[in-house]
């Protein structure tokens, strides 16, 4: 555990050691979150009412502060794994006394904690000052529980799609496309709440809604029901989704072949 | 002026045939990238569901200039890959080669490289647009103009922005808030944004450039429009050849060995 927690720290501080750099990367978030003001504050007026399907603008706003905050903040680990099995090295990470997996969700959660932070808090201050102060307090723990299973579900499906470099050329359509249905059917760029009936329940269905929507949804409007609905379905869907991650890992290794060094 | 077109031809010639020999590769970013487009765009066929139209706005409108904002996005990939790294050459010295070639440096660094994904972007704006509803004739040729002139600005704008790095030093991070920036703005509604705002997108982040204006030459021909496409296409093409080269007398490298295939 030891090591691994070395390999967090290493990633850490290395994103904490140019602030300025950190800041300025994370500053994007602050145009998406304008546009989403002008867009939603324009579409709630445009409706005549103060709430839509149970979210108020302040409440969409912080919702989508959340998501967007996942979204930019998680670690692209899809490329770095698909990079490293396509040029070999791979093979320097497999013959070090640790498990790669776990190597590289510790590498990948020190580099994506500094980079959500500044993103939660870049993006809070705009929020707060267009929309209102951010939701009560007593909401955040169950949403940072709910965040925690979300990115562990976003590292099974980008490893997944990293170590399908073993068997395809290009991995890079399978993120873009991953990722939109992450926009879609987890709820990121219009809450699922906003949705028809029927998209709903399939989105509902999916672990997509669990990535985005679930931690999103209980940061600006907990209730008990939700949150054991929520983490019910990110168990399944992790303990699926982390087996068969296990298994292409496996498999993979088995098809490995290095020439040379 | 002939002579340099014929340069270009041969450099678009050779681009094309050296991305064909890795074909596959080609084929999959290129559907992957339609179907990356075509899932995005779902995302405002639900919004447009359930809020129908936005200060006049329409789900129409939205083909039209995703359509346009698309194929220019995918225009400039093909035809001038360099552009969206451009600060990286620049930072890196990789100038040196363009430079020691008896051709107008600016055009042959951009012309130098095709992103082969982008000819699925440039499809799928076609496939907006037919989507549309309001597909003519006369439409495409307008489509078609709206694109070439939308391309030129985007590219302007590239290379206005990554010009920066012969006087920071840098160029990653401003390059891709750029595109983000002028991305997110040119396909969302215009009508979102005060005067203010949209000043902006005229004349800072040239969004309306690649977005809104030229969905509205599509729909009903127009002089003063395409006068307007005309002048903002001249104008920022001439900032950016300018910068570029004022930027230029500033470079210096550390004669690095740098192999350009």
């Amino acid at each position: 555990m030891k090591k691994y927690l070395a390999v967090f720290k290493i990633n850490l501080l290395n994103c904490l050691t140019y602030p300025a750099e950190l800041m300025m990367r994370s500053a994007t978030i602050l145009l998406f979150m304008w546009i989403f003001f002008q867009l939603w504050h324009i579409t709630f007026a445009a409706s005549g009412s103060d709430i839509i399907n149970g979210l108020s603008l302040h409440d969409t706003m912080w919702y989508l502060l959340l998501a967007e905050t996942l979204e930019l903040g998680r670690p692209r680990l899809a490329r770095v794994i698909s990079e490293q099995v396509k040029d070999g090295s791979i093979a320097y990470l497999l013959n070090k006394p640790y498990n790669f997996l776990i190597y590289q969700l510790s590498s990948g959660l020190g580099e994506s904690l500094p980079r959500m932070g500044m993103l939660f808090v870049l993006g809070g201050a705009l929020v707060w000052a267009m929309a209102g102060p951010p939701p009560d307090m007593v909401n955040w723990p169950v949403a940072l529980v709910a965040l925690a299973g979300a990115w562990l579900l976003h590292f099974c499906v980008n490893s997944l799609i990293g170590l399908s470099a073993f068997a395809v050329e290009e991995v890079a359509p399978f993120e873009w496309i991953y990722q939109k249905f992450v926009f879609i059917l987890g709820g990121m760029l219009i809450p699922l709440d906003f949705y028809p009936a029927w998209l709903q329940t399939i989105a509902k269905s999916l672990p997509f809604a669990y990535m985005m929507y679930g931690p999103a949804r209980l940061f600006v409007l907990p209730d008990p029901a939700l949150f054991a609905q929520i983490l019910v379905g990110q168990l399944l869907w992790l303990a699926l989704l982390g087996g068969l991650l296990t298994l292409v890992f496996t498999r993979g290794m088995k098809r490995l072949a290095i020439n040379g060094g | 002026m002939f002579r340099e077109f014929k340069f270009l031809l041969s450099l678009w010639k050779t681009n094309l045939a050296a991305a064909m020999e890795y074909r596959a590769a080609f084929i999959s970013q290129s559907i992957g990238m339609i179907l990356n487009d075509a899932v995005y765009f779902v995302v405002w066929i639900i919004f447009f569901d359930r809020f129908p139209s936005i200060i006049g706005w329409q789900l129409t409108d939205m083909f039209i200039v995703f359509g346009i904002s698309a194929s220019a996005f995918g225009l400039a990939g093909l035809l001038f890959g360099n552009a969206f790294n451009l600060g990286d050459i620049i930072v890196k010295g990789r100038l040196d080669y363009y430079l020691s070639l008896p051709r107008p440096t600016l055009l042959h660094v951009l012309a130098s490289r095709v992103v082969p994904s982008s000819f699925g972007d440039f499809l799928y704006g076609f496939i907006s647009y037919i989507a549309s509803g309001q597909f003519s004739l006369g439409g495409l040729g307008r489509f078609l103009v709206g694109v070439a002139l939308a391309t030129t600005v985007f590219l302007a704008f590239l290379v206005l922005v990554q010009s920066l790095a012969f006087w920071l030093g840098t160029g990653s991070i401003f390059t891709s808030m750029a595109i983000n920036a002028i991305i997110t703005f040119a396909i969302y509604p215009i009508t979102l944004f005060n005067q203010t705002a949209k000043v902006i997108l005229f004349l800072v982040v040239p969004a309306a450039f690649m977005g809104a204006v030229p969905a509205g030459f599509v729909k009903g021909f127009s002089w003063s429009v395409l006068g307007l496409m005309l002048f903002g296409a001249a104008g920022f093409l001439t900032l950016a050849i300018l910068v570029f080269h004022a930027g230029l007398r500033r470079y210096e490298s550390g004669s690095a060995i740098q192999t350009e295939v």
